[in-house]
């Protein structure tokens, strides 16, 4: 008998949404021991689903059709008590939030201990026994002191270990994981994976594990469910999907993922540089009046440099202090010592109106594309807004920006649009094309395609290779993501913890990394044996 | 496998499917019902301050010892400015003095109506300069919040009376009076606002667009803090015009012959076992004024600001 059985589930959306329904006649099942992953883009109705099985749809998305089967027990229009009484202990659910999934106010031991005292009748020994020896599993360290700290206290891994420990503490049959991992570190990700496999294997837990991510599917997955607006396209079991895929849409997306393999590229080594770093560094200092004095390093003795028609990637996890780079080279913030050299002048230290006239010569693109552009102006406003700042008529920077939509393959007939209207991918094109309109030397890309779904990443990523080539420009890319790294960099800087500990060129480093760190970041890239995109 | 073009990928992609319609905020905001009630309301009542010499009034000012202390509907005489008497139907009775409490009660309404709109405005206006200033000029923020700070500590009330018995005066004086302890409150909602904005990536590119520093104030942060304003805006309208009433009704406000609500109950006060609708009428007024206001901005945050109606 299946843990999970999904029988044309059928969710309603609200009407006024772009589709009819999230989740459209959805079949599948999870087997006992065994891990499926469901598969898709931001707004495929992954999560939906499984909000559907937790029972925790919110009232607009009603189920209209079809049935849950949980060991049998048809949970479809179960009562909300009988819901309560089903979850943790036969199924259970881990979130993607890691710091706000848990209860802040209290600590970690006690929210295990609340899920044991609402459902089992064990008294505080036998409890706290049981805390201990579930937290010991997720290995976690000094469990005694771990389960009376607070999750503010906690790393985004640690949290996700104790989130898992409440999920599985009373051994549920079924566990629903909605990406629990995409907020981490790639290195903690692989351990958190690797928890999970061992976990599962060891109690025979049927895994439905929500991922957009086929690094990841390739890794865990023992089957594959493929979602696309709320249809399940292809489900099969890992190679047959992933090796041979049957529909379209699958082979799109597993085609979009980009390889580790480095493209090969000739960069001319003569090509003049336009922008260094020498000894660059940025130190963030507490201001208090009261307290001792904190300084922390955000990034130590950076060299650098990026030449014309070619693409530095720096490459690193959260808080290794990439983006503070990229911020002190556009002078957003002020570095604490060394030099920015652009075009020769040294721009670190230099005072606001002198650095005014050098800022065109330097643009960036942003992550998120929902807070790159202000709301309250139109696509249009965004784009002169730089061209007309340095007196280019309006006439001509409108003029400027009809061109650079066509240039970004956009309509230019949608400029009189707001941000609002377009989707993540065009918006991320509309950043691009506002920060060409001020014809820079230096294109920093900051994580530009991460908030991207994979398959317009794919399409971001060519433009702004053919957008590279086209202008010569010079690109700093800046990632976490080694894939992408690997498909648009010539050259390639790797930190940690502030620091450059290895840079070279691309086929180097992805090649033949040298230093520890970055072996250690290729060794826990989600689905590196597997060979995307070229396969 | 045969990786498709790009071409491929955008019929594909879900993203080419997503067409999103804008919606305007004057729909949004419309179809609330609040802001249609309170709207209506409103409506009406600045159409009584416009219209009200037309209404059946005679100007607030005028007296007629004849027709003292005159109970609701009864017909009585009053002299005009000319000297000549007329016949006059007192809709809401007279005061001790013999004046039309009708007439009194539909003039102030203007008074009411004027000092809410123009305080809430000149509040926001200078707050709003001073919120800018301190959430994106640090090193102006500790010297200006610690003023704003000493501000707040002081009862707006007492502010307002202390402001007005310094000053001594007309209408300019009291709006003047009551706006400034509202300042405070409005210097930090922009502050705070300002302090979130500015940490936007839109602003940052806006920056590194070489765009100027009041450009980028005017331009891209106020623009976007304005929800919230136009919210508090209604709540210190509704404010004000309270405030103006209990200036008034404590006698330290706008002088005793002019029409205004609180001056009309200060003078009823009085007598009041014997006539209550000296009190009652515009009391009525004030109330139903006060809470059109606050439904309108309920309905605005609704609308406006939904994160904010989830804290509040």
């Amino acid at each position: 008998m299946s843990v999970l059985e999904v029988r044309d589930l059928t969710i309603a959306l609200p009407r006024g949404g772009d589709r009819r329904e999230a989740a459209s006649r959805v079949s599948f099942s999870v087997q006992r021991g065994e891990i499926l992953c469901l598969v898709g883009e931001s707004g495929s109705g992954k999560s939906v689903i499984a909000q559907g099985v937790m029972g925790l749809l919110p009232k607009g998305l009603p189920v209209t059709g079809g049935t849950i089967l949980l060991e049998g027990e048809d949970i479809t229009h179960a009562t909300q008590r009988r819901l309560r009484e089903l979850r943790c202990t036969r199924m259970s659910m881990v979130f993607q939030e890691p710091m706000t999934a848990l209860n802040p106010v209290m600590s970690c031991g006690d929210q295990l201990d609340e899920v044991l005292v609402q459902h089992t009748g064990f008294a505080a020994a036998e409890r706290r026994r049981k805390i201990l020896d579930m937290v010991r599993e997720v290995r976690l360290p000094d469990p005694e002191r771990m389960i009376e700290s607070y999750p503010h206290q906690l790393s985004g891994g640690q949290s996700t270990r104790i989130m898992i420990a409440m999920a599985l503490v009373l051994e549920p049959a079924l566990l629903i994981a909605d990406e629990p991992t995409t907020a981490l570190d790639v290195t903690t990700q692989a351990q958190i994976l690797k928890l999970i496999q061992d976990l599962q294997a060891r109690h025979g837990t049927g895994v439905l594990f929500i991922t957009h991510d086929f690094g990841v599917v390739v890794e865990i997955a023992h089957r594959v469910a493929v979602l696309r607006l709320g249809e399940l396209v292809e489900f099969g079991a890992k190679d047959e999907v992933l090796k041979r895929p049957q529909h379209d849409y699958t082979r799109m997306l597993i085609g979009s993922v980009p390889t580790l393999k480095p493209q090969a590229r000739a960069a001319d080594r003569g090509a003049p540089v336009v922008l260094a770093t020498r000894g660059l560094s940025k130190t963030y200092r507490d201001r208090s009046w009261f307290a001792k004095r904190r300084a922390v390093p955000a990034a130590v003795d950076i060299t650098l440099e990026v030449r014309r028609g070619q693409t530095l990637g720096i490459v690193g996890e959260s808080g290794s202090g990439k983006s503070t780079v990229a911020r002190c080279i556009l002078r957003l913030i002020d570095p604490s010592g060394g030099e920015v050299l652009l075009g020769g002048e040294d721009i670190a230290t230099m005072p606001a109106w002198r650095l005014r006239p050098l800022r065109r010569r330097v643009q960036i693109v942003f992550q998120d594309p929902y807070r790159s552009l202000n709301p309250r102006r139109t696509v249009l406003e965004a784009i002169i807004e730089g061209p007309r700042n340095y007196g280019l008529s309006r006439a001509a920077a409108v003029e400027r920006a009809r061109k650079l939509m066509a240039l970004v393959r956009m309509d230019p007939e949608s400029l009189d649009r707001y941000p609002q209207q377009f989707s993540g991918g065009q918006r991320q094109r509309i950043c691009i094309a506002r920060a060409l309109a001020m014809e820079p030397e230096l294109l920093v890309a900051d994580e530009a395609v991460s908030a991207l779904d994979v398959s317009v990443q794919a399409q971001v990523l060519e433009l702004l290779e053919d957008i590279r080539n086209r202008l010569n420009l010079a690109m700093l890319f800046i990632t976490h993501d080694l894939r992408v790294a690997a498909q648009v960099c010539d050259y390639v800087a790797v930190m940690s913890q502030g620091r450059i500990v290895e840079h070279g060129p691309a086929g180097q480093v992805f090649g033949a990394p040298r230093h520890e760190y970055t072996r250690a970041l290729f060794a826990a890239a989600p689905g590196r044996d597997f060979a995307f995109g070229s396969a | 496998m045969q990786a498709p073009d790009p071409k491929q990928y955008e019929a594909l992609s879900i993203e080419a499917a997503v067409v999103r319609r804008q919606e305007s905020v004057w729909q949004r905001v419309w179809r609330n019902w609040s802001v249609r009630i309170a709207g209506a309301m409103l409506v009406v009542l600045v159409g009584v301050a416009i219209a009200a010499p037309w209404l059946g009034t005679v100007d607030p000012t005028l007296f007629d010892p004849g027709s003292r202390d005159l109970v609701p509907g009864k017909t009585g005489e009053i002299t005009t400015l000319d000297g000549e008497t007329i016949k006059h139907t007192f809709w809401m009775g007279s005061d001790s003095l013999g004046r039309d409490i009708y007439s009194r009660v539909i003039y102030g309404t203007r008074v009411s109506l004027i000092v809410g709109v123009l305080c809430a405005l000149l509040a926001l206006a200078l707050g709003i300069v001073c919120g800018l200033a301190s959430g994106y000029l640090r090193w102006l923020d500790g010297i200006l919040m610690r003023f704003m700070d000493g501000l707040m500590a002081i009862p707006a009330i007492l502010i307002a009376i202390a402001l007005v018995a310094m000053w001594r005066g007309g209408l300019a004086t009291v709006i003047v009076a009551i706006a400034i302890p509202e300042i405070p409150r409005v210097t930090r909602l922009v502050r705070s606002l300002v302090l979130s904005i500015r940490e936007e990536p839109y602003v940052e590119a806006a920056i590194s667009l070489g765009t100027p520093t009041w450009k980028i104030l005017f331009g891209h942060i106020l623009p976007n803090c304005m929800a919230p304003l136009v919210v508090q805006g209604t709540f210190i309208c509704a404010f004000s015009i309270l405030v103006e009433a209990i200036l008034s009704f404590l006698g330290v406000g706008l002088p005793p012959d002019f029409p205004t609500w609180g001056n009309v109950m200060a003078e009823g006060r009085q007598q009041f076992n014997d006539y209550p609708h000296n009190v009652f009428f515009p009391g009525v007024f004030l109330a139903v004024t006060v809470l059109a206001v606050n439904i309108l901005g309920d309905g605005l945050r609704d609308t406006l600001d939904p994160k904010m109606a989830k804290r509040v």
